[in-house]
């Protein structure tokens, strides 16, 4: 196929971005299939089940049932399709999103998780936003104050709030917030409509404070190298107010930056709902992921580590999409 | 629940990307102010605000410690499942609310007690009539009536037993019944044959002989099967609703799973589910089959309870069970008014209860009730009689658990409110010897290091290694609490000089290594199904091997299961008492356990909702209670009031700093 | 195992670590970090105060002869602490009676911590939970840090095939979320403290690796490097003389601020459950039962304060000690 115009080309390098993502996919399929069947081997997990001591025949009844007595890659064995295997049966499975059903309750893990995703969004996406607007703001603060003592105790303060472990905020915020005050609610959720805002607040207030330290460090950082930068001197130069080389030169350009660093921290986010959904009782994907855990739910973990990744590899398409988008360069390399 | 109302009320809240920063500043404060106003009322609105007739409708707060794994009444086997389907179905007997000493029984979806006829060979025939109009939760499933309820006959109730005998449905007391019913064994391992359960097919022994009266045929004397009865196992079942909720996608629509989405005969139907988060319930419109009794209650709740004896139940039109894991929040809801009711952990035990175990000055002045029931339920820990070394060592065993100091335990673990067990049956079970004395119950540390010599382990060495003996106890900790009473449990035995190893596991490893037996020392605990010994001797009896049964210390010994087969079908009586006291020397001598202790569980109910009945075998007792809506209005918010003092402080701090800011730009880049 | 081989591995994995240290040490660049790192206070306090743990869970680790046949050998620690009897159940720090509105008993001893639940004290808990912590840390970097710098440097420095797959190998381990990776590895392994390490091993040489990798390809077109090429060394020769004494900075830099991330991954992994084997003392343990007792009325706090103060202390530091290297090593970027 011929591309020519400079729409082709944008077109051209999305698909190759999007080629490239295929052997990732591959290789996460891999890495789960290895920790999930080969580690714990499917030959273990029965012989727990029924036994040690259980009879051959029940084991070979067992693994035939649920389709373990498959070789685990390729099928040599005579007569048969070589991808008769394990493997490619769960990657098959994987590939059209079938989850199959949850070891615990039975029910299939798709409904589970389309369940989950509202009440999960709903925690990282504002807490996303929240902390990235306190974060920009206090750091263009640091910036604007640079090498003053409040720069220097504010950077402290950032290695501060960096050095205590998520739990504490919660604790600390349920108990000042929900018992203290009685503020907000200290636990539940609802879908329904407005009022659904007074069971988030707290837990995403909770999580944009505590990413706060590290993402205003890091953005500080980001916006000082610009304004190291030629260009700003030349506007300081032409005389341009501070305020404005801030917030229209050094702003526009730590942008991007800020960007891809935004996109991937997104699978962080997972990391802190979990800890928050549990706490606050919210019915997410991370309360599902602990709950799993606890019950020892191998389907649902299994499930949530592959779309984890997905969502994750999609942030970095997204990436690339807006470094193109931003900088024609790039779709050249 | 839908995505539209989601995305018209909660987008234009969010700050997008910001551009102008002090602009987006007061946004958020405005937001902040705006949240504060909502108050801290975790539950959402019930359905309505008003019934029908203007009174208000009223709805019951209560918590759950977990989501049930199903509400299937024939599969479900614990006491969280019980909670839920004991509202949603009823059974065709249940425990009379007020009478607990002793038990009683009382027809519920059933006209009158069963009457009991001789059977052919020394069996028994129980018959069952039942009231006539009762009515199943209008549901979708209800084809033939257009939605609407169809009336319960004898054929759900044997649909019910049929259920029981469907390997698909693997029903937990299948093995129990079917040795009384062995019609309900051929039906089992015909289907489990042909791959599939003939449900046209009458099981023999399960008679439907009308519309409305059932037979049980016994091959041989049982007298708890009416206990079976109150249960949910024997709740009739809608054969339409099994049917149409297959979990399968019909036109495209998945219909859940039946067991997600019960339809039962009870006094609530379900109206929501949403697995981790709430469990609603609604009355039952068409509800019929119990009313409030109108007699049995103490003397001094005369007041109280005349006045709606005989009413139609249930007397509050809407449940929320919210799935609260945590205790924290579980307590705190509580005390913010939230909650109707809650248990008293022991974290909060000093601040709820006083020296006298009274309820402190506080919550007494708050009107909160305070209730100390003793479950029937005994703890033990279970020592693998099949382990060669411990199954083969009784004074190993009887040092092990006089070494293990109980009393100190429930001091710490729960304020001293727990009985200590001495004997497997709990108090207010037919045989329990009030001031029996187990001498290996009785922590002596000396007494214990003398039987760990007699075993062959002086101190604790084993003289084989020249090392201490080694034990490993198998634990699933899952909470800080199990954490904390696990290690306490290894420094009671280890105080003889042998050494316990934690084995930590996932739940279901756990549970297959009690299935399959290896282990050498596990917690456990028995709730009883019914208040008879049978139901907790029979957790020694050696034909109840897992993964059927519960004899998970394997114990076997000849002459027990002589005396128990011998027990099990008398009825009460001084006889069948002797034999219970040779039972019960015969555990205090082989020691197949620790015993631990007889949970008392303290409860708490607010003012507007005091309790009704104290009976812990009846499931679904919220029927009955009464809730005074205004004045829970009233203290929720006089509970929670919120101080602003510190908004404004807030808001001073971002002020400060702003100023600060535009200060210092302004005299260093003039 | 036997004490006194325990005390050896102990003794000898920290010797391997100083003289390393103390090898690379001797270069100019290093010198001359040293240099400026020595006038930097707020380093120099937070490295003391490293040091200081780093004691504690020494003495925590070390263990001396049984007092009586049969019994367990204590630690250090235990030995200083031999003198502190066990308590009931909780006190409050230096409180004459057990923590009790109704039945308070005189206690046995002073506890400057307080004790808890079971009657321990909290301060020799909240020191042995150092050891755990820095164990797991210890552990995680032996394996991630070699694994990292081995596979960044010869990435960066061959380029090409070898570059392409490396690079595969850590875009797709990256592109897992972490503490799902971490949760389903312990998961499958169980819990315990090496699975704990292997795990994070596992997770934690892509950041490192790719780090090293860009660095090494800067310093692989440098001119001493293809003189070096020219002279007719060999690739490993080149790799090791020349390319790995040039980024090791960056690996050290990177080993202090991993490490603060590692204590704190410790934490979370043990309060999620997938962490620390029940009995071990652990911050992370700690502070999950913490969670339960700040309903209590009245709060028992000193129990989540210790353990989060020990905590935090440490990752502050090494916080704080990342900075200051990387203002030593590199004082142009700040």
């Amino acid at each position: 196929m011929l591309f020519s115009g400079p729409g082709d080309i944008m077109l051209n390098y999305l698909l190759r971005r999007i080629l490239y993502l295929f052997p990732i996919v591959f290789g996460v399929m891999l890495i789960t299939f290895s920790l999930f069947y080969v580690v714990q081997s499917p030959r273990a997990m029965a012989l727990q089940i029924l036994g040690p001591k259980a009879p051959k025949e029940a084991v070979a009844n067992w693994l035939h049932n649920r389709g373990y007595d498959k070789p685990l890659f390729f099928n040599t064995a005579p007569g048969k399709p070589p991808l008769d295997s394990q493997f490619f049966h769960y990657i098959k499975s994987l590939a059209i999103f079938d989850f199959g059903v949850s070891d615990a309750t039975g029910e299939p893990l798709t409904e589970v998780f389309k369940r989950g995703a509202i009440p999960s969004l709903l925690i990282t996406l504002p807490s996303m936003l929240l902390g990235l607007f306190l974060s920009v703001s206090f750091s263009l603060f640091l910036v604007l104050v640079r090498k003053s003592l409040i720069d220097l105790t504010g950077v402290f303060i950032c290695v501060v709030l960096m050095s205590f472990p998520i739990m504490d905020y919660v604790i600390l915020g349920q108990w000042l917030i929900a018992i203290k005050t009685s503020y907000l609610p200290a636990f539940g959720f609802n879908l329904e409509g407005i009022t659904t805002a007074k069971y988030l607040a707290l837990p995403v207030c909770i999580a944009a404070v505590a990413g706060l330290g590290a993402e205003t460090r890091l953005y500080r950082s980001i916006f000082l190298e610009e304004i190291n930068q030629d260009y700003v001197r030349t506007a300081k130069a032409k005389g341009a107010s501070p305020n404005r080389i801030l917030f229209s030169h050094v702003f526009k350009n730590g942008l991007i930056s800020l960007i891809t660093l935004v996109v991937a921290s997104l699978p962080f986010l997972i990391m802190g709902s979990l800890v928050l959904e549990s706490f606050f009782g919210i019915p997410g994907l991370g309360n599902l992921t602990i709950t799993a855990i606890r019950t020892s739910d191998f389907a649902v973990v299994r499930a949530v580590v592959y779309l984890g990744s997905l969502l994750y590899i999609l942030g970095l398409l997204l990436t690339d999409i807006c470094y193109a988008a931003v900088d024609p360069r790039i779709r050249f390399q | 629940m839908s995505i539209k109302s989601l995305r018209s009320t909660f987008l234009p809240e969010n700050p997008i990307l910001p551009a102008i920063v002090p602009v987006r500043f007061s946004l958020v404060l405005v937001a902040l102010c705006l949240f504060t106003g909502c108050g801290n009322n975790p539950h959402p609105s019930p359905l309505r605000e008003k019934r029908e007739d203007g009174s208000p409708w009223k709805t019951a707060y209560r918590a759950l410690p977990d989501t049930p794994r199903s509400l299937d009444p024939q599969v479900s086997y614990d006491t969280l499942g019980h909670a839920v389907i004991g509202m949603v179905y009823e059974s065709l007997l249940q425990y009379h609310p007020f009478k607990t000493d002793p038990y009683e029984l009382t027809p519920c979806l059933a006209a009158s007690l069963p009457r009991r006829l001789p059977g052919p060979g020394g069996g028994a025939i129980y018959e069952i009539k039942l009231k006539a109009g009762l009515r199943f939760h209008d549901d979708p499933c209800f084809a033939a009536t257009g939605g609407k309820g169809r009336e319960i006959t004898s054929e759900d109730a044997a649909y019910a037993f049929k259920r029981m005998a469907d390997p698909k449905v693997e029903c937990p007391i299948l093995a129990v019944l079917q040795e009384y019913i062995p019609g309900l064994q051929k039906a089992y391992e015909q289907a489990k044959a042909k791959g599939n359960f003939d449900y046209q097919q009458p099981i023999p022994g399960v008679d439907v002989v009308d519309r409305l009266t059932l037979r049980l045929q016994l091959v041989k004397p049982y007298p708890q099967i009416v206990y079976w009865l109150a249960m949910p196992f024997t709740a009739p079942v809608p054969r339409e609703a099994v049917e149409y909720y297959d979990g399968r996608r019909h036109g495209g629509e998945t219909r859940p799973q039946f067991k997600f989405h019960p339809v039962g005969s009870g006094p609530f139907r379900l109206a929501e589910w949403n697995r981790n988060r709430l469990i609603r319930l609604v009355r039952h419109e068409d509800y019929r089959a119990t009313v409030f009794p109108s007699e049995g209650w103490p003397i001094a709740e005369n007041r109280r309870f005349q006045p709606v004896a005989g009413k139609p139940l249930p007397l509050i039109d809407e449940v929320h069970f919210t799935i609260i894991r945590e205790g924290i929040p579980r307590w705190l809801l509580f005390r913010q008014g939230y909650l109707d009711s809650t248990g008293v952990n022991k974290d909060v035990f000093n601040s709820v209860v006083s020296i006298g175990q009274e309820l402190t000055a506080k919550y007494r002045k708050r009107g909160v009730q305070l209730h100390k029931d003793t479950e029937p339920s005994t703890f033990y820990m279970v020592f693998n009689m099949e382990d060669p070394v411990l199954g083969r060592n009784r004074p190993l065993r009887q040092a092990l658990s006089t070494a293990y100091n109980e009393d100190l335990s429930i001091e710490i673990f729960s304020n001293g409110m727990d009985i200590k067990a001495e004997q497997i049956l709990p108090p207010g079970v037919f045989g329990y010897q009030r001031n029996f004395v187990n001498p290996c119950r009785q922590f002596n540390l000396a007494r214990a290091k003398e039987l760990i010599a007699a075993a062959g382990y002086p101190n604790g060495i084993d003289p084989k290694t020249g090392n201490p003996l080694e034990l490993t106890i198998d634990v699933t900790s899952d909470s800080p609490e199990s954490r904390q009473l696990t290690e306490f449990q290894k420094n009671q035995f280890e105080q003889l000089g042998l050494r316990i190893k934690l084995e930590e596991n996932l739940w279901s490893r756990q549970q297959d290594k009690m299935d399959s037996g290896h282990f050498q020392i596990i917690a456990y605990g028995w709730r009883a199904d019914y208040p008879d010994p049978e139901n907790f001797f029979f957790l020694f009896y050696s034909p109840n091997r897992p993964p059927q049964g519960n004899n998970h210390s394997r114990y076997a010994s000849p002459e027990f299961d002589r005396l128990f087969e011998k027990m099990r079908t008398m009825e009460n009586s001084p006889e069948r008492l002797k034999i219970i006291h040779q039972l019960n020397a015969l555990l205090v001598e082989d020691c197949p356990c620790v015993l631990l202790s007889h949970p008392v569980y303290f409860s708490l109910n607010q003012p507007w909702c005091p309790r009704v009945s104290s009976n812990p075998l009846l499931s679904g007792g919220l029927k009955y209670a009464e809730i005074d809506s205004a004045l829970r209005q009233e203290r929720q918010a006089e509970w929670n009031h919120s101080p602003h003092w510190p908004l404004g402080f807030l808001l001073l701090l971002i002020g400060g700093a702003i100023g600060y800011a535009v200060f210092w730009t302004r005299r260093h880049h003039a | 195992m036997t004490p006194w081989l325990e005390n050896l591995i102990v003794i000898g994995g920290l010797a391997i670590l100083i003289a390393t240290l103390w090898i690379w040490a001797h270069s100019d660049r290093w010198q001359r970090a040293w240099q400026r790192f020595r006038r930097d206070r707020l380093g120099i306090a937070s490295l003391g105060i490293i040091a200081f743990y780093l004691l504690v869970g020494l003495m925590a680790s070390l263990r001396l002869p049984a007092p009586a046949h049969g019994q367990a050998c204590p630690t250090i620690l235990d030995r200083l602490f031999s003198g502190v009897p066990k308590e009931k159940s909780y006190s409050a720090p230096f409180a004459d009676t057990t923590y009790s509105v109704n039945r308070p008993e005189p206690l046995k001893g002073r506890h400057p911590l307080g004790t808890d639940v079971l009657g321990k004290d909290v301060l020799l808990q909240t020191a042995k939970a150092c050891r755990t912590a820095l164990i797991i840390a210890g552990l995680t970097s032996l394996i991630y840090i070699p694994l990292g710098t081995l596979l960044g440097i010869v990435a960066g420095y061959f380029r090409r095939w070898v570059d392409d797959i490396i690079q595969y190998v850590y875009i797709t381990l990256a592109s897992i979320p972490n503490i799902l990776l971490l949760v389903a590895i312990l998961m499958v392994l169980g819990k315990g403290l090496s699975q704990m390490a292997i795990a994070l091993g596992i997770t934690s040489w892509v950041g490192l690796c790719r780090l090293i990798r860009g660095e090494s390809m800067r310093q692989a077109t440098r001119p001493y490097v293809e003189a070096a090429r020219a002279l007719g060394h060999g690739p490993w020769v080149i790799i090791t003389r020349h390319i790995l004494p040039n980024v090791m900075h960056l690996v050290i830099i990177n080993l202090v601020l991993g490490f603060s991330g590692l204590v704190l991954s410790e934490s979370i992994l043990s309060y999620i459950g997938v962490g620390a084997p029940v009995g071990t003392p652990s911050w992370g343990l700690m502070i999950d039962s913490a969670r339960m007792e700040l309903s209590r009325e009245p709060v028992v706090w000193w129990y989540l304060v210790s353990a989060t103060g020990a905590l935090f202390f440490l990752v502050l530091s090494l916080n704080l000690l990342g900075d200051a290297l990387r203002r030593a090593f590199d004082p142009k970027s700040s």
